[in-house]
């Protein structure tokens, strides 16, 4: 057993259990306590396995809601799996969404020193990339600023600057290709593709299918937190654009079956699974 | 996670990627440590959650400082009087109290406002703390879905804040003990002891608390009115003594014993014999604590911030799901 993988899960599976939510309240716990009432339960990923091995990038697409973010998540050791495994080998870095403002009332030189803090940095590590993510973020004097007063671009690229200023064995990436100004998008990308090619692995979720294309060599096609193609990019691609186009008219019938106009019914609730938040 | 992953941190694969440098990382997550908790159903064992816990703390002191430096300069900028209010609040409390109570009772303690006051100060520490604690997971949603970080040092660092605001609180205490000078006495080296023993304890009940309101967002409706009713049934505007003079209980001695139960009996009655002494003054006025009932607080204390701890680490793991 020397199988050379960075990451390997096993029959993963993520269950959300209802009962207990942003707004679950002492007196609904007991209402449902007294009443009886089944624990309401929904699995965000289910039966999700696969291995990734050193140097390959894998993409997860999907519609919303299909289990993604949580996907990330998981491997990130942010949430824990319901059932299943996971094992994940080497140092993980990851971008689960930019605009990360540590702290409002702090600058963005001290956001980035508490930004190190809580992604573990040695306090000399984060002394030593501090020139490096000023730079880069390029937000001039605002650097000496309190957060608060950032404009939500800015946000990003401190946030972008302070993930990617490490070099992880591992990144995972969720929707972070689509922040910023034309320029910083360009620089960004530049960044990531830098990263891309010195981590040992990644997973990124992304809706640009001409990136996974261009950039990953495996993809996975996520529907409800079930795997249901994962290989070649071009045949995941081809295998979602399908679907998508498939689901799209089914809507398009439906809304028209009612007598609406599908052109103002522009709501893309494509695929979406129960209640999924974030 | 545990030790394994400072030393994961430095871990530098050569292999990794031929830019440099290559920075020592310590991951979100890496490790064995990480796998193992990722490893999941059954999950491990109450001690092993609570040496991990702790370690934590331990291992995320620059993080926990950070965290209390934001939080005073947040309070310090925040309002136009900024850190004076750390030291007005309990003077301006100390003054409806001392208005209060002159009014109700006809014979107040002598140097009343002291005598309230070495009460005030240290409940003012406690209950601010709570306050904070009880939202301090909930307002960080957005960081713990994003970033694997031991959520521990939250808590902790809003208890580790609650001192500092509890030091400038020492100093009108400091003020109106120099108007009863006669009341200072050596004693007062028992202080320290004292407001440890309540450290411990307000770190316990922080950490389970902040825990709680993840599931229970309403916890903080309640908890204020807990909190006032607490005040008023702890020995703070009153004395034990007083409490057993008073007819009723001196027919039930069982609610006098049930009165000095409660860790704020302890701690007041403690704190008042170090700072005010006995009512009528006598000389030498100030005397050490009950350091037996001090020391088994300390101890409960102990084992409840285990039981906590325990209990926080063994939730953790939700809290992404249900932020």
């Amino acid at each position: 057993m020397t199988s050379n993988y960075a990451i390997k899960a096993a029959e993963l599976g993520v269950r959300y259990d209802l009962r207990f939510n942003r707004k679950t309240t002492v007196r609904t716990s007991v209402a449902n306590f007294v009443l009886r009432r089944p624990p309401a339960r929904f699995w965000a990923l289910r039966q999700v396995s696969f291995e990734l091995s050193h140097g390959e990038s894998l993409a997860v697409i999907g519609p919303n809601g299909a289990g993604k973010s949580t996907l990330l998540q998981v491997l990130a050791g942010i949430m824990r799996p319901s059932e299943g495994t996971v094992d994940v080998r080497g140092n993980v870095s990851g971008l689960l969404g930019l605009g990360v403002g540590f702290d409002n009332e702090l600058s963005g030189i001290e956001n980035i020193l508490l930004g190190g803090a809580f992604l573990g940095l040695e306090d000399a590590t984060v002394q030593q990339i501090l020139p490096s993510i000023v730079e880069f973020a390029d937000l001039g004097e605002f650097i000496d600023a309190p957060l608060k007063t950032y404009s939500q671009g800015m946000r990003a690229r401190l946030g972008f600057a302070i993930a990617t200023a490490v070099d992880p064995d591992i990144l995972l990436l969720d929707e972070v290709l689509a922040t910023g100004d034309a320029n910083f998008r360009a620089k960004s990308k530049a960044r990531v593709i830098e990263l891309v090619q010195a981590a040992k692995g990644v997973v990124l979720v992304t809706h640009d299918m001409e990136w996974v294309r261009e950039y990953c060599n495996r993809a996975m096609l996520l529907e409800k937190g079930r795997v249901v193609l994962e290989g070649d990019p071009e045949e995941v691609v081809r295998l979602h654009l399908e679907r998508t186009a498939a689901a799209t008219a089914a809507r398009n019938a439906e809304a028209l079956a009612k007598g609406l106009d599908p052109a103002a019914f522009a709501g893309p609730r494509g695929g979406g699974a129960g209640r999924r938040r974030g | 996670m545990d030790e394994g992953q400072d030393q994961g941190a430095v871990r530098a694969d050569p292999s990794l990627s031929a830019r440099d440098p290559v920075l020592p990382f310590r991951a979100m997550s890496s490790g064995d440590a990480a796998a193992a908790i990722r490893q999941s159903p059954g999950g491990p064992s109450s001690l092993s959650l609570l040496r991990q816990g702790i370690s934590e703390i331990l291992s995320r002191r620059r993080l926990i400082r950070y965290l209390v430096q934001a939080d005073m300069k947040k309070r310090g900028t925040d309002t136009v009087l900024g850190n004076l209010w750390w030291i007005l609040d309990p003077l301006l409390q100390l003054i409806v109290y001392v208005i209060f109570v002159s009014i109700i009772a006809r014979r107040p303690a002598p140097d009343y406002p002291l005598f309230i006051f070495a009460a005030i100060v240290p409940w003012k520490w406690f209950s601010s703390v709570i306050t904070d604690a009880t939202t301090c997971v909930v307002a960080n949603e957005k960081l713990i879905r994003q970033i694997a970080f031991p959520k521990l040092v939250l808590p902790v660092s809003v208890t580790t804040a609650g001192v500092v605001g509890f030091l400038w609180g020492l100093i009108p205490l400091g003020g109106l003990m120099l108007l009863h000078a006669d009341r200072i006495s050596i004693m007062l080296v028992w202080f320290p002891v004292i407001a440890f023993v309540q450290f411990v304890f307000t770190l316990a009940m922080a950490v389970l608390i902040s825990a709680a309101n993840v599931f229970f967002r309403d916890l903080g409706n309640a908890l204020g009115h807990l909190l006032r009713l607490w005040w008023f049934l702890s020995p703070g505007l009153y004395s034990l003594e007083n409490l057993r003079s008073v007819q009723y209980v001196q027919d039930h001695p069982i609610v006098g014993d049930l009165f000095a139960l409660n860790p704020f009996a302890v701690l007041f009655e403690a704190y008042r014999a170090v700072i005010y002494g006995f009512p009528d003054g006598a000389q030498p006025s100030a005397h050490p604590p009950d350091l037996l009932a001090l020391g088994a607080l300390l101890l409960a204390s102990v084992v409840l911030l285990g039981f906590c701890i325990t209990f926080f680490k063994r939730v953790e793991p939700e809290f992404a799901k249900v932020l």
